[in-house]
């Protein structure tokens, strides 16, 4: 039998790592408890983002993120990535390795977003299978997030929390629950997040996201570029309840606040979780100015922008005189 | 558990098929209208005027339209967002104005077929000169200038990612020292991994120095045409210019060649125009050296 999360400790409340942080928290070394790191953004470097990490996995435990694995695709799975994935989680010592429920391309093009499968029987047979696959090549569990997602397939057979769970059980994966993705998607989909939430293998659940999403009034978008909303916040306490408590870590991929902004974001999970505040009032929390209030404004000022472009959008800006 | 219901009308398509059809609607320039009518999209699941529902079901607010919509929204903005960082300087020196159309265009000339978004651009250089306006007058003009701009742009980031030479014992110019001068000429200079030799039909270097200070209201000053030539190379995990004497290219472009210090010299003496070659050759190849531009000297056999 599977041990719960795989058996991989809660390390905390993290950060994932931004190039824009790189020298703060190569100079500071602030004490945060880990740092997640989008793969793709390393597997190839030769050049001072690998240098960094590799500082930096010296110092704090590391999860590697992916946005390209496309383990819903049609398309056969890259192996030439998986081998360039797995030597990178052994070098940086990896806690685990994770991705998303979904495929980013077809016909060998990669539109570089998180689509959304149509959740059936075949399609979790394929995915189950592909998991096991990569599994076998990466020699370690896979865990994977539920994305955010705008459509659903009229032919699906069930709804997402069924597949996820399914899925979890079926190729012994483990789950990134991504709490703002339960509550966007859920609202995009009519459907309810508590449900959502309650309704999944619990014991499969490795680690939470948490991220802010942009309010267009007849949907929401993932966009990484705000506080996390209170709502979120109260999914993330039922989460941490039905699950016993997980690591957790904050994205903020646009309009990135310093790093202590976004530090003191993921750490307000921590007044959800501890048990002499945990039975305070989210939105008591949320009126806190743990945020630096010109960046509070500025993120909560709404949409920026006609088209925006849900994460993931990740490009490291090249040092050059 | 709750179990949803396939829509009454729902058919099943395979996933090959729903996921070529979705992501070529989605990528359709026009919007996801043309799209879903466009002939790629209608051969994989032919679909009439508001039939959509077949494939995608609405939600409470929106139409599956419009909840495609934000997909296909989403495509070329972040496409195109990230184009524009990996070409600032070229975005700058046209405005989003202008590079943005020619940013589409190039996305769907060349979608990415790479897992990582560093290679959206690897062909961008190369699409500016398959496109070039024939009304700009004869080479070399503003598309010239504009396709140079995105090599130099692209070699930058190339340079930036790829191997180099950092963890390594520096080379110094004192391993010149020990060689006589038949051997120096003979052996042969390791260029670093990280050295490109770049060559362009506008001056460029300054104008990527101005456009990178420049403020967005600032106007740029834009160069006449005339040939340049210039080195990079990472040192400290930072790229560096170097702008380069057509002479000093051309012994440069004959060491990365594989060839002897000789011969190097050799093959560019006829560009130095009868000047004594002595000083300028010791002092490139100081500055040379202390750049990093070199990782190690093979002397000939015997030496």
């Amino acid at each position: 039998m599977t041990s719960p999360r795989l058996g991989h400790p809660n390390l905390g409340c993290g950060v994932g790592l931004r190039s824009v942080h790189f020298e703060h928290i190569l100079k500071e070394q602030p004490a945060v408890d880990w740092f997640e790191v989008i793969s793709e953004n390393y597997v190839d470097s030769q050049g001072r983002p690998r240098h960094v990490l590799r500082q930096i996995a010296e110092r704090y435990r590391v999860v590697l993120h992916g946005v390209s694995l496309s383990i819903g695709s049609s398309d056969p799975l890259d192996r030439d990535y998986l081998r360039k994935l797995k030597a990178l989680a052994a070098e940086v010592n990896a806690a685990w390795v994770s991705d998303h429920l979904c495929w980013t391309g077809v016909l060998g093009k990669n539109t570089h977003d998180l689509l959304p499968v149509p959740f059936t029987e075949a399609t979790l047979r394929h995915v189950v299978e592909r998991i096991k696959i990569v599994q076998d090549i990466l020699e370690r569990p896979l865990v994977l997030e539920n994305p955010s997602s705008y459509v659903t397939f009229a032919h699906s057979t069930m709804e997402e929390w069924e597949f996820v769970s399914r899925m979890a059980e079926e190729a012994d994966c483990g789950l990134l629950l991504d709490v703002n993705n339960v509550y966007v998607s859920s609202f995009n989909h009519d459907l309810e997040p508590e449900e959502f939430v309650r309704s999944l293998p619990h014991e499969r659940i490795v680690q939470f996201h948490l991220a802010g999403h942009s309010d267009y009034g007849t949907h929401l978008i993932d966009t990484h570029d705000h506080p996390v909303i209170d709502e979120v916040w109260d999914l993330y306490r039922l989460a941490h309840q039905l699950t016993g408590g997980v690591s957790t870590l904050l994205e903020w991929d646009a309009h990135i606040p310093p790093f202590a902004v976004v530090h003191a974001e993921v750490l307000k999970a921590k007044r959800f979780t501890e048990p002499e505040t945990g039975r305070e009032s989210s939105a008591a929390h949320a009126e806190g100015t743990s945020i630096g209030e010109p960046w509070r404004e500025a993120a909560l000022a709404g949409p920026l922008g006609e088209a925006p472009a849900p994460h993931p959008l990740h490009h490291i800006r090249p040092d050059v005189a | 558990m709750s179990r949803r219901e396939p829509e009454p009308s729902a058919e099943a398509p395979a996933l090959d098929v729903v996921q070529g059809w979705f992501q070529s609607v989605i990528s359709h320039p026009d919007g996801v209208e043309s799209g879903i009518s466009a002939d790629e999209a209608q051969a994989l699941i032919g679909l009439g005027r508001d039939e959509l529902e077949r494939i995608v079901r609405r939600s409470r607010n929106l139409s599956a339209s419009e909840r495609i919509g934000i997909y296909a929204n989403a495509y070329y903005a972040r496409l195109l967002e990230c184009l524009g960082e990996c070409f600032p300087i070229l975005r700058r020196v046209l405005g989003a104005d202008l590079f943005e159309p020619i940013a589409l265009e190039y996305l769907q000339r060349y979608p990415s077929k790479s897992y990582t978004l560093d290679r959206l651009g690897d062909r961008f250089a190369q699409f500016l000169e398959e496109t070039r306006d024939p009304d700009a007058g004869a080479p070399p003009a503003w598309p010239e200038m504009l396709a140079d701009l995105a090599r130099f742009e692209h070699a930058i980031a190339r340079v930036f990612d790829g191997p180099g030479s950092e963890g390594e014992p520096p080379f110094a110019i004192d391993a010149f020292q020990d060689l006589g001068a038949e051997e120096l000429a003979s052996a042969r200079l390791l260029p670093a991994p990280s050295l490109r030799l770049l060559t362009f039909r506008f001056p460029l270097n300054d104008l990527y120095t101005a456009a990178r200070r420049a403020g967005e209201e600032d106007e740029l000053t834009y160069p006449l045409p005339g040939i340049e030539h210039v080195a990079l190379c990472r040192r400290d995990f930072v790229v560096r210019r170097h702008p380069l004497t057509p002479f000093e290219h051309e012994v440069l472009a004959g060491i990365v060649g594989g060839g002897s210090v000789g011969a190097a010299l050799a093959a560019a003496a006829g560009m130095a125009d009868g000047e004594d070659l002595g000083p300028t050759i010791e002092r490139s190849f100081a500055a040379w050296t202390a750049a990093g531009f070199f990782r190690g000297i093979a002397r000939p056999e015997g030496a």
